[in-house]
């Protein structure tokens, strides 16, 4: 799981759902969706200190920097080392909010020819990524 | 309602350590004692049935009050109507399953209770039996049954689950729901075992160094604040397994097993046994309709 901590910038709250931004440090924003509002959840407010959980299996890994696609969340990285497996491997990116772990299929490593020091785009859905009070 | 209000100095293995509880316990509900070995569980246990003496304090019971340092009253044991049920069974040897039940009716009581007791918690092939005889569970399930031959109000669970392996556990947890609603009965349990916890009680106390810290229900005291995902389970550890670059955890969730991927780095504490929650976002579980 990889986890960041950061601070809320903005909360968007329609019904029962929100879209809080949290500002990890100046250059990373990421965006989460949650059922929650600050009414049901204590913890959302401006400012407030939280984590930002997300699976390693749920990171896109691009590596074309300007690529559009509806993903919300992107976090550029330089690749520190690739474990191969069978069928999936690791590929460890070092961020500016530091590091990131991603579990991506071994053939989109030959197919994208991925190396250690590439620069490459995380990219993250918002709705994959958990919220947990710090 | 049970309300509770005593203060008693107890010896533990730290030295004396003061116990002073406040609790109110609803007419029907499950609770659980929950906290670390120490801190005064059996203890509460031990004077709500009149077999340890407060130091101090009043328990009342749907306004009856049973003790009252102040008043002077405290209710003999066998006036309490409280079904008690230890860890370590405390079955008579000597004595089949059916003789075990009969000694605990009391003087002209009828003994069709006993049939019905038999049934219902599935005892009736076994009632021949001396208890040497049986396993961890089916013991388990005599003293239960045993428990509520005098028709108890109150059923106290002393951990009486803790020393029986998972399957057999959740099958016991199901005969406790089980006498529980059918005998209207205000039970509090003691119990380490937070997926047990989850399953049957309606409310949780924490207990720590004597004080109560905590109250609420088991997803307000267990999981509620750590994490925002809504598909939000706990259980057991099963098994981990490598497989290429992750490793797969097989997690008993109630009487399920599922499998999450995980890596190396979220199970390094961790093996069978191991009490986790599992977490996911409401937006990636599918819905099907089972025909």
């Amino acid at each position: 799981m990889n986890s960041f901590k950061g601070n809320i910038s903005h909360i968007n709250t329609k019904g029962n759902l929100s879209i809080i931004t949290i500002q990890i440090n100046d250059k990373i924003k990421l965006k989460s969706i949650v059922v929650e509002t600050p009414k049901t959840a204590s913890f959302l407010h401006i400012n407030n200190e939280i984590a930002v959980l997300f699976k390693e299996t749920e990171v896109i890994i691009s590596i074309d920097q300007n690529s559009k696609s509806s993903v919300q969340n992107s976090i550029l990285g330089t690749i520190k080392s690739i474990e191969k497996g069978a069928l999936l491997s690791k590929v460890n990116l070092a961020t500016s909010a530091g590091d990131l772990t991603t579990i991506i299929s071994t053939d989109a490593i030959t197919d994208l020819n991925l190396k250690i020091d590439l620069k490459v785009t995380a990219l993250i859905k918002l709705n994959e990524i958990m919220l947990s009070n710090t | 309602m049970i309300a509770l209000n005593i203060q008693k100095e107890l010896q533990s293995t730290d030295g004396k350590m003061l116990l002073n509880l406040n609790l109110r316990i609803n007419k029907g509900q499950l609770v659980t004692l929950y906290g670390p070995s120490g801190v005064g569980k059996t203890s509460t246990l031990r004077m709500l049935s009149g077999l340890l003496k407060p130091g101090e304090g009043v328990i009342t019971v749907n306004d009856t009050t049973w003790f009252s340092t102040d008043k002077d009253i405290n209710l003999k044991p066998q006036l309490r109507k409280i079904g008690y049920v230890f860890q370590d069974y405390a079955l008579f040897p000597h004595m089949s399953v059916l003789q075990n039940l009969e000694f605990a009716l009391h003087k002209n009581q009828k003994s069709n209770i006993i049939t019905e007791l038999l049934t219902i918690m599935e005892l009736d092939q076994l009632k021949g039996r001396k208890p040497d005889t049986l396993s961890g569970g089916q013991k388990q399930r005599v003293a239960l049954a045993r428990a509520l031959v005098q028709k108890p109000e109150i059923l106290l669970l002393d951990e009486p689950l803790s020393a029986l392996d998972s399957t057999i556990r959740l099958k016991l947890q199901d005969y406790i729901l089980k006498v529980h609603k059918k005998y209207s009965l205000t039970t509090i349990l003691i119990s380490h075992d937070i997926g047990e916890i989850y399953k049957l009680s309606d409310w949780v106390f924490v207990l720590k160094d004597g004080l109560l810290i905590q109250e609420g229900t088991p997803s307000e005291v267990f999981i509620s604040k750590k994490v925002s995902g809504k598909f939000k389970f706990t259980g057991e550890i099963i098994s981990i397994e490598k497989e290429d670059v992750v490793f797969i955890v097989r997690v008993l969730i109630f009487s399920e097993i599922v499998k999450v991927i995980a890596q190396e780095s979220e199970i390094q504490n961790l093996g069978p046994g191991d009490k986790v929650i599992i977490a996911s976002k409401a937006f990636n579980p599918i819905i099907l309709k089972l025909e």
